[in-house]
């Protein structure tokens, strides 16, 4: 059963001259999945997210959420979830228990439940010894984890999260990872976007690849890394003569794509390296250019990216 | 609202600069029923032996102007004189000579009661001349008597001088204790008091100045909190707000709830501080409480007007500080309630300002509901007007 469908969903800012944020994306997500929507910055990830979440009002198409439309029942489709913004969105003056309990209010919860649904949030998000201390004297991490603590006051049926490891350390991000999981595991449905491949694959059983407002791609992540076509992706740094070794290779027998990047290496989309290894490296020497690096990927997100829009994801 | 009261500089500018410009002016021009001035130096010789001279000497010395003169007697007029040229005081009286005997000599030559002021000087040489002149009139009126009763004694055959001197002197006498004791004509001097009400108190000049000066900063008492909902936009818990359950028009609503109790608060503590510290007098209670709920309601709405149409805080409070500089010059919250009269007194209506003061005036100055009716209904309309457009740009923003 669909907990989510979007159907041609559009956003345009400032119209008639504005960007178009959304132009036309569908897709749809299964109750009790975790769903990734993976792209670059200026994606339209957030535009998509804000309007599912009622924040922003789409310009055409529909979106259902639990059943109600987002345009139509908004009052209904927020009781169903929870949003944990992109950017923290706490008030910085107050503790952290000050700041669950207020977003508790604004939830509907009141009196002793709402203290006691503060006191389990704080005990998952792990900040049960510091919740009288004021945010303002917390590391990022553990805003972060406050931030997503006042999105589950309520038991939301859904959670959204809107890039919420970005600017953070390491184990604070495993920290949510991890959280994310185990709400997911409890039956929660995830909505989750980022810019980081590693953890759409590693959280997603399902995901969407959007750029530039639209979306190119979705499926599991076996489905997305056929496109590519059981392809490996050959990363060769050159000490010179790059862009001319980039168009003799792009005519080889077995290559699918060369991209260059300015001073990187050059990265080669082929069905088989081994035979093709040698036959890069006598090429090389042939110019005078000596090769400096040299790195095998198997398939994977990121490779699917370059191949749909023949940009890298981190561009 | 909790940003406010931790803000320093925000509670000066609420409580504080108002108190102090009041407190200022108040100061500088004189505080209205609190009247007061330094005792006015008079230097008193009295060269006449009798009765008159020394009615006008005991009449300058006496308990009633105590308040008002501080006199010494020195022995000469030269040495009276001397004292005013050099500044030790304000004003002299010289009594001449034979003043008594002149007032009941038949044919006698008018005499002189000299006053001689300090020319840098006007109040005080004015009370004393006031005062000389008051009794130099008595004494006139008691010599055109005694002329009279002489008159009537000799056209009776009373041809004694002795006699005639004497009836003379007893004519005056009795002119003057009547003149004091039984007066058939007097003065009645009074000011309009409400039926079953006491008199009304004049408002001093700290009071009526503070009225201005607080309608003034509560416009900047109300932008501080209405800024808070750009700086929630800004911090991002404004859109996470509109993503909860609660209606946008609660979380609207409470915010300017939030506006007017803040303004509410500090127009009731600048009031009481002003009953404490100016003694300031600000009329009947139903009135001062419906034009200090207006003035909120007007400080609220036009704080919210003035963030609807901005982006970021800077641009609210450098906008906002100009339209409320504006609105206090032209409606006329720097010179207190006093009316300038003329063009001033119309444009100063273009302002919800300048309508509230013709209110709190009004009730200042003893005024009934009948008085306040009108600028109480127009500084409403001017709420409701900034109240909608600021929800229809708010509308827009948030849509």
């Amino acid at each position: 059963m669909d907990a989510i469908v979007v159907d041609k969903l559009r956003k345009q800012f400032d119209p008639p001259k504005g960007p178009v944020a959304v132009d036309g994306v569908s897709f749809s997500i299964h109750e009790g999945e975790i769903f990734s929507l993976l792209g670059p910055n200026g994606a339209g990830k957030t535009t998509t997210i804000s309007i599912l979440s009622c924040l922003l009002k789409p310009d055409g198409g529909e979106a259902d959420v639990g059943g109600f439309s987002v345009a139509k029942k908004p009052d209904e489709v927020k009781k169903l979830i929870g949003m944990v913004p992109q950017d923290i969105a706490l008030y910085e003056d107050l503790s952290g228990r000050e700041n669950l309990m207020f977003w508790g209010r604004m939830y509907g919860l009141t009196g002793s439940a709402l203290s006691k649904r503060v006191d389990e949030v704080l005990e998952l998000v792990g900040l049960t010894d510091r919740q009288k201390d004021r945010v303002d004297k917390y590391s990022g991490g553990m805003k972060r984890r406050v931030n997503i603590g006042a999105a589950l006051l309520h038991k939301p049926k859904m959670l959204y999260l809107d890039e919420p490891t970005v600017g953070i350390d390491p184990q604070s991000r495993r920290s949510i990872l991890d959280g994310v999981k185990d709400l997911n595991a409890a039956g929660m449905t995830v909505l989750y976007t980022t810019h980081y491949m590693e953890e759409a694959q590693e959280l997603s059983d399902r995901i969407g690849i959007m750029d530039k407002g639209k979306m190119i791609a979705v499926g599991t992540q076996p489905e997305l890394v056929r496109m590519v076509g059981e392809k490996t992706r050959i990363d060769i740094g050159l000490d010179r003569n790059a862009h001319q070794l980039a168009e003799e290779w792009r005519k080889l027998p077995g290559v699918s794509s060369v991209t260059e990047e300015e001073a990187g290496p050059l990265s080669l989309m082929v069905a088989d390296a081994n035979t093709l290894m040698l036959q890069l490296f006598d090429s090389a020497r042939a110019t005078g250019a000596r090769v400096t690096k040299i790195d095998l990927a198997e398939p994977n997100l990121e490779m699917v990216f370059l191949h749909l829009t023949g940009r890298a994801l981190r561009d | 609202m909790r940003h406010v009261y931790r803000s320093f500089a925000g509670l000066a500018m609420m409580l504080v600069a108002p108190l102090l410009l009041a407190g200022a002016i108040g100061a500088a021009f004189g505080s209205g029923n609190n009247f007061s001035i330094s005792l006015v130096k008079t230097v008193v010789v009295n060269q006449d032996g009798g009765a008159a001279g020394q009615a006008i000497a005991s009449a300058l010395t006496s308990q009633q102007l105590a308040s008002l003169l501080s006199v010494t007697q020195p022995a000469t007029p030269e040495a009276a004189r001397a004292a005013v040229d050099a500044g030790d005081a304000e004003v002299a009286v010289i009594i001449p000579a034979g003043l008594t005997q002149s007032l009941t000599a038949q044919n006698a030559a008018p005499l002189n009661v000299e006053i001689y002021k300090d020319p840098s000087v006007s109040v005080g040489p004015a009370i004393v001349g006031a005062v000389v002149q008051d009794l130099v009139q008595s004494l006139n009126g008691a010599r055109a008597a005694a002329s009279a009763a002489a008159q009537l004694a000799a056209m009776h055959g009373i041809t004694d001088p002795g006699r005639l001197t004497a009836l003379a002197t007893q004519t005056a006498q009795a002119y003057t204790a009547q003149a004091q004791n039984s007066r058939t004509v007097t003065i009645d001097s009074r000011s309009p008091v409400t039926p079953g009400g006491s008199a009304p108190v004049r408002p001093n000049t700290a009071g009526q100045v503070l009225i201005g000066m607080m309608l003034f900063f509560t416009l900047f008492g109300a932008a501080t909190p209405a800024r808070s909902i750009i700086e929630e936009q800004r911090m991002g818990t404004l859109p996470r707000l509109f993503t909860t359950p609660t209606p946008r028009s609660v979380i609207l609503g409470g915010k300017y709830i939030a506006v007017f109790l803040v303004v509410l608060l500090q127009s009731i503590i600048l009031l009481a501080a002003g009953r404490l510290i100016f003694a300031s007098h600000w009329g009947a209670i139903g009135p001062v409480i419906v034009l200090t709920l207006m003035g909120a309601l007007v400080a609220s709405s036009l704080g919210l007007l003035t963030v609807s149409f901005a982006k970021t805080p800077a641009q609210a409070g450098g906008g906002s500080a100009g339209i409320f500089v504006f609105l206090g010059l032209i409606s006329g919250s720097f010179t207190g309630s006093t009316d300038i009269g003329g063009a001033y007194s119309v444009v100063r209506h273009f302002s919800p300002l300048g309508w509230l003061l013709d209110g709190w005036n009004h009730t200042m100055f003893g005024g009934s509901w009948s008085g306040i009716w009108l600028p109480v209904l127009a500084a409403f309309g001017f709420a409701l007007v900034f109240f909608a457009v600021a929800t229809f740009f708010f509308r827009r923003r948030y849509a």
